[in-house]
């Protein structure tokens, strides 16, 4: 028994899942027996455990959990979700089930399949088979665990070979947000060769609850694939919030995905990749912006596994108030990874004195010829900046949030969805006090 | 316009400026010299509004309000000016963005209508082309990358697109070439009008060659030690500023 994990609830769970009567695939139950194993052996994980030494889980681990109601929601709920100028397919989840009435898939584009994964396993498993929970592993990962043994639904997204998706994708998981309630978001993106696909999916609440959404992404592409995934996280600032996005990249591949948290009192993402095969190239991006007495925690990985393989990571984080971020960027370089080229960076600009990022890089190079560097800032507003837009006639708040927009930049500038990163400039500027002409900013 | 009356100012427990009177009205330039750590760039500074200064005498009235009670910002859309010695670089924000935020700041504190952006592009285009400066500027990020020359003429083109009444030029001769320094003092030159008042605080001479003023005031231990007219500070450059330490250390205060 380690003291590393706190198993004071596991058999509720246990119990829970035996209690669960699913029609489904012998493949899958298989699964999701040896999952419910996997976490009644490890429990949560505890401050203890290096991976989550600045993260602490008890409220999750000592919570007594329900699952979400998926009851009546306002007719407005998705508002939040709702990207202007933004119009394509579009699959919602209410409480991790899938809602039809609010989904938008009656005519998606040739060579895209998005599809309710229940669904999908009632009628048409053998897709499934071999992928769904094959990538994100739950050997050492309690939460990965949790989630594959329990949930119940979620989108299927296969871009058949050499499509080219123009629009992207909305994947919509709305949590009704009662206190005390769960939900267990699963994703499975499989690209096909040379197929190219965006892929946003959003995280909200409809109510201001102490939820917990526990959610696992599965994505690989094959060779020469293109797979361009955003993630958003704006639920309740009561709500817990942990997440994997598990990817696999063949030969001559390109993932990026841009993890942006704006809400949640707690979020651990942990974003991991494998680059399976020679010539891939992926980027890891984040922006973190919170305040109060949220919590967020990065923890990144990744695996170049082969040689002529290219990695970008930038990480930014706003904090205000008494927030707290985490970043733990590890990248492992095997034995053949040779010319490999990683580039990790993660930056923070502190607006409180309150306010704490506990930021490590970790690399792990067994690789002779390669380039690696990282790189980690952590600053506050720069007062003479400040002043000088003062001294122009722009008042102290609006000079303050045009200096954290000017921060954030770059990686806005990274969101290739314009829709997208209009409505984050917007959140940008608004969770700093000011609504206004954001989009003109860097122009 | 501007009425300074024995202004005591201290920085971290140090007296720097140590009574300072100066009177300025519409349409004069007023230059104001001094060697390094004569108090010049704390004067321009605390005119401006910039933080860090502690005022333990004096006062300062612009335009019949008490200039020291006002946020920088207020000053600036009262039309205060400062042209910085080392203007700031702010990645992240275009040229075009932060002075069209600026101008309408100006314009709304005034009651005018602010402007959109072609009514903007507009004006910005026609003061650019007095100060022979490149449109592509407009994208580019505040000074990033700027040359030193580019920089002092972004600080005079802002000043041509705010116009404000009282614009002071911290140093704003320093690092630049004989030709650069043309540029800048034509384009200061092209704002001189009888209800602007300028403030030019220099080190050297050779700039009040090309901007002339109508008043030199020397500035030493933080006192003015010496006031008069434009040949007040060709005297300076003839006799430099071991002569003005001897004034200031005697005590005396000569206007000439």
């Amino acid at each position: 028994m380690s003291v590393a994990a706190d198993r004071t609830t596991a058999p509720r769970y246990l119990e829970a899942f035996e209690a669960a009567r699913r029609e489904e695939p012998a493949w899958l139950a298989e699964r999701r027996r040896l999952a419910i194993e996997r976490f009644s052996l490890l429990g949560f994980p505890t401050t203890k455990d290096e991976e989550y030494k600045y993260t602490n889980l008890a409220r999750i681990a000592r919570g007594e959990w329900r699952p979400g109601s998926g009851g009546s929601l306002q007719p407005d709920a998705l508002a939040a979700a709702t990207y202007e100028g933004l119009e394509g397919p579009r699959i919602v989840f209410v409480d991790g089930r899938f809602d039809p009435e609010r989904s938008t898939l009656s005519e998606l584009p040739e060579g895209l399949e998005a599809t309710s994964l229940a669904a999908l396993l009632a009628t048409a498993p053998d897709a499934l088979e071999g992928h769904l929970t094959r990538y994100a592993d739950f050997e050492g990962r309690a939460l990965t665990a949790l989630n594959t043994a329990f949930f119940e639904d979620g989108a299927f997204i296969r871009v058949a070979e050499k499509a080219v998706i123009a629009e992207p994708l909305q994947v919509v998981f709305v949590a009704t947000g009662d206190a005390g309630t769960v939900t267990w978001p699963r994703v499975l993106i499989h690209a096909g060769r040379q197929s190219q696909v965006q892929v946003i999916e959003t995280y909200i609440s409809a109510a201001e609850g102490a939820h917990w959404t526990n959610s696992v992404t599965e994505i690989v592409g094959e060779d020469a694939a293109r797979v361009e995934h955003f993630q958003v996280q704006q639920e309740s600032v009561e709500a817990f919030h942990t997440g994997r996005v598990e990817m696999l990249e063949e030969r001559s591949g390109y993932i990026s995905t841009i993890s942006l948290v704006l809400g949640a009192a707690l979020t651990r993402n942990d974003v991991r990749i494998t680059l399976d095969d020679e010539g891939c190239e992926c980027a890891l991006d984040g922006l973190v912006v919170i305040s109060g007495k949220q919590h967020v925690d990065h923890h990144t990985l990744i695996d170049h596994a082969k040689a002529h393989c290219n990695s970008h990571q930038l990480y930014k984080g706003v904090l205000d108030g008494s927030s707290r971020g985490v970043f733990n960027g590890k990248i492992i370089v095997r034995q053949d990874a040779q010319k490999t080229d990683a580039i990790q960076n993660n930056k923070n600009l502190l607006l409180s004195t309150k306010a704490e990022i506990d930021t490590k890089p970790q690399l792990e190079i067994d690789a002779n010829d390669v380039r690696c560097t990282h790189g980690a800032t952590i600053g506050q507003l720069d007062k003479d900046a400040l002043f000088y837009l003062q001294a122009r006639g722009i008042g102290a708040g609006e000079a303050r949030s045009l200096l954290v927009y000017a921060f954030a930049a770059d990686l806005l500038e990274r969101i290739t969805v314009e829709p997208l990163k209009r409505h984050l400039e917007r959140l940008l500027m608004r969770s700093l006090g000011r609504d206004s002409a954001a989009q003109e900013v860097s122009e | 316009m501007l009425e300074v009356k024995n202004l005591k100012v201290r920085v971290e427990e140090r007296e720097i400026l140590k009574g300072i009177s100066l009177s300025v009205k519409p349409g004069e330039v007023h230059a104001i010299m001094g060697p390094n750590g004569s108090g010049k760039s704390t004067f321009a500074g605390v005119l401006a509004g910039r933080e860090g200064y502690e005022i333990t005498g004096g006062s300062v009235t612009y335009l019949g309000q008490d200039l020291l009670e006002l946020d920088p910002e207020v000053r600036a859309r009262e039309g205060i000016f400062l042209a910085f010695q080392y203007p700031v670089e702010i990645p992240g924000v275009s040229n075009m963005y932060f002075l069209r935020a600026a101008l309408n700041a100006v314009r709304k504190h005034r009651g005018e209508e602010e402007l959109d952006a072609v009514e903007f592009i507009a004006l910005v285009k026609e003061r650019m082309k007095k100060l022979k400066m490149d449109d592509a500027m407009l994208k580019r990020a505040v000074n990033q990358g700027f040359s030193g020359g580019e920089k002092k003429r972004n600080e005079i083109f802002q000043m041509a697109v705010l116009e404000p009444k009282l614009a002071i030029l911290d140093e704003t001769d320093s690092g630049l070439d004989i030709d650069a320094l043309k540029l800048v003092a034509d384009g200061v030159n092209s704002l001189r009008s009888p209800d602007r008042s300028m403030i030019v605080v220099t080190h050297y001479q050779r700039l009040l060659d090309y901007i002339v003023p109508d008043y030199v005031h020397v500035l030493a231990h933080g006192r003015i030690v010496k006031s008069g007219d434009k040949h007040l500070a060709l005297e300076l450059e003839k006799k430099g500023y071991a002569w003005v330490e001897q004034l200031a250390a005697s005590g005396e205060m000569v206007t000439v």
